[in-house]
């Protein structure tokens, strides 16, 4: 049930994000970033695999959806690895409000904002790194700079509502019991 | 510090592995079927929803446009903005290096013999990273009013297509790629076909080559093709000088007529190119061609 909610309102998010954000004559440049938010919300109240796979299906749905101006994969990569990383650095250290314990909203956008310019200065070295003629000094530090205050601005709208959902449906099963996890790996 | 199941990084080891696949992909020349199948599986999803949106955001856009200028003040940004682009472009061609105001001659006679309405650019790059593409890049873009799929050619002739135009920058397939295929037209004899970047299966290694579809037209080295032109000029405009046949194949059995073009443009020297934002008004046939040499003078 909470994964089929959170896989609906994600799906909702990409949509809208595509279709209306990106529609939405910006003079100035970037809009705000829903997918990334909604990508937050999920890797705040799940573990890191999930995240990842979250962030990366998100990613890829926004790589292959219109306009195709940059290769396909880019911006899966950045939003996995972010969503990843988040969700680690939640169980870890506590990022949004400690493992285990209820997120709190104003710590959810703080993760959003800090998380878009991440993002965005991630999508930005991929491109540098695959000789993106866009990238520049200026443009990133003037793209990163409105997405972030964008984001943050309208990121909730897309952040809260599957915050909240994931928060009531889980009160009634386990998820947000998360035992330790194990040391062992690589 | 950060913990994690071994389980857990391997998924996400797999899902950035994934991630590069696609992106390596998607990044070489061509169609790949993989990213154009995600592609069209997008539209499948973007077209209804955009579609649906489209009727929202119709009204809603008048409206906005309708707040943001009344209909005299539109028309009258269109005018000053055009005013704009033009003295923009006078500008920018007088600050040109003296070193390349011969080429710009040479590209604005071409395209004032071809009635041609071009914007000027200079090629900032021509090698890409693998070297698998013949692509360049221009130091014009959308601001400039190029688009995808529009001519790019030089004082010479043609030199290729806009395949992806940025805001300040835009990408030229080489005619001499390899997936670019040019419509073609001998001089004189108006037979078409077509002209392919690099060496086609069977014939010979060569910068271009073209295929004749008529089997019996007369052609013979030393003529010269200009390109057929596209439906409304997109991408390819017709009359510009592609090259020059260089030789002449023939191969019994074959459906088409193979000879190898010398091309017009020295695309080892590529520097002043036009976009042609705007082709003629009529085809210009052949008289975009510079006057054939004399062949005595040869001798």
């Amino acid at each position: 049930m909470r994964a089929l909610v959170t896989l609906f309102l994600v799906t909702v998010t990409v949509l809208v994000q595509a279709t209306v954000v990106n529609r939405l004559p910006f003079e100035w440049g970037p809009g705000p970033d829903l997918v990334l938010a909604a990508v937050v919300a999920v890797a705040l109240t799940t573990g890191p695999a999930a995240a990842a796979a979250c962030g990366f299906a998100a990613g890829l749905a926004m790589d292959v959806l219109p306009p195709a101006e940059h290769p396909m994969g880019r911006y899966t990569l950045v939003l996995c690895v972010a969503a990843y990383l988040i969700s680690l650095l939640h169980s870890n250290a506590g990022l949004g409000g400690g493992s285990g314990a209820r997120v709190s909203r104003w710590a959810a956008v703080g993760v959003t904002a800090v998380a878009s310019v991440g993002v965005g200065l991630g999508y930005a070295l991929v491109g540098m790194i695959m000789g993106d003629a866009h990238i520049t000094v200026s443009a990133v530090a003037s793209n990163v700079g409105i997405g972030t205050l964008l984001t943050t601005l309208f990121g909730p709208l897309a952040l809260l509502p599957i915050l909240w959902a994931r928060t009531l449906l889980a009160e009634d099963e386990y998820a947000t019991i998360q035992g330790p996890t194990s040391v062992g790996g690589w | 510090m950060l913990r994690d199941s071994s389980r857990s990084r391997v998924l996400f080891a797999v899902l950035v592995a994934a991630a590069l696949v696609l992106m390596v992909l998607d990044s070489r020349p061509g169609n790949d079927a993989v990213t154009s199948l995600a592609r069209a599986g997008g539209e499948i999803a973007f077209v209804p929803a955009s579609a649906g949106v489209g009727v929202f955001a119709e009204p809603a856009g008048r409206f906005y446009d309708g707040l943001r200028k009344s209909h005299e003040s539109a028309a009258r940004i269109a005018e000053l903005e055009t005013a704009n682009a033009e003295l923009r472009a006078e500008l920018d061609s007088t600050r040109i290096d003296e070193h390349r105001s011969e080429q710009l001659d040479e590209l604005l006679h071409l395209s004032g013999l071809g009635g041609y309405e071009i914007v000027p650019a200079q090629s900032v790059t021509r090698t890409t990273a693998h070297g698998y593409a013949h692509t360049a890049t221009l130091d014009a873009g959308t601001e400039s009013g190029i688009r995808k799929d529009m001519t790019v050619l030089n004082g010479s002739g043609l030199v290729g297509r806009i395949v992806e135009a940025g805001p300040r920058t835009s990408t030229v397939k080489l005619a001499t790629d390899v997936n670019s295929s040019v419509g073609a037209r001998l001089e004189g004899t108006r037979k078409i076909g077509s002209i392919t970047g690099g060496s086609v299966l069977g014939g010979p290694e060569a910068d271009m080559t073209l295929e004749l579809f008529d089997m019996e037209a007369p052609i013979e080295k030393g003529d010269r093709v200009v390109t057929l032109g596209s439906h409304e000029g997109a991408p390819f405009v017709p009359g510009v000088p592609i090259g020059t046949v260089d030789d002449v194949q023939v191969a019994p059995g074959a459906l088409s007529r193979i000879a190898r073009i010398t091309p017009a443009v020295d695309f080892a020297a590529l520097d002043m190119v036009g976009v042609v934002v705007k082709g003629p008004a009529e085809d210009p046939r052949d008289s975009v061609l510079p006057p054939k040499p004399d062949p005595k003078g040869d001798q």
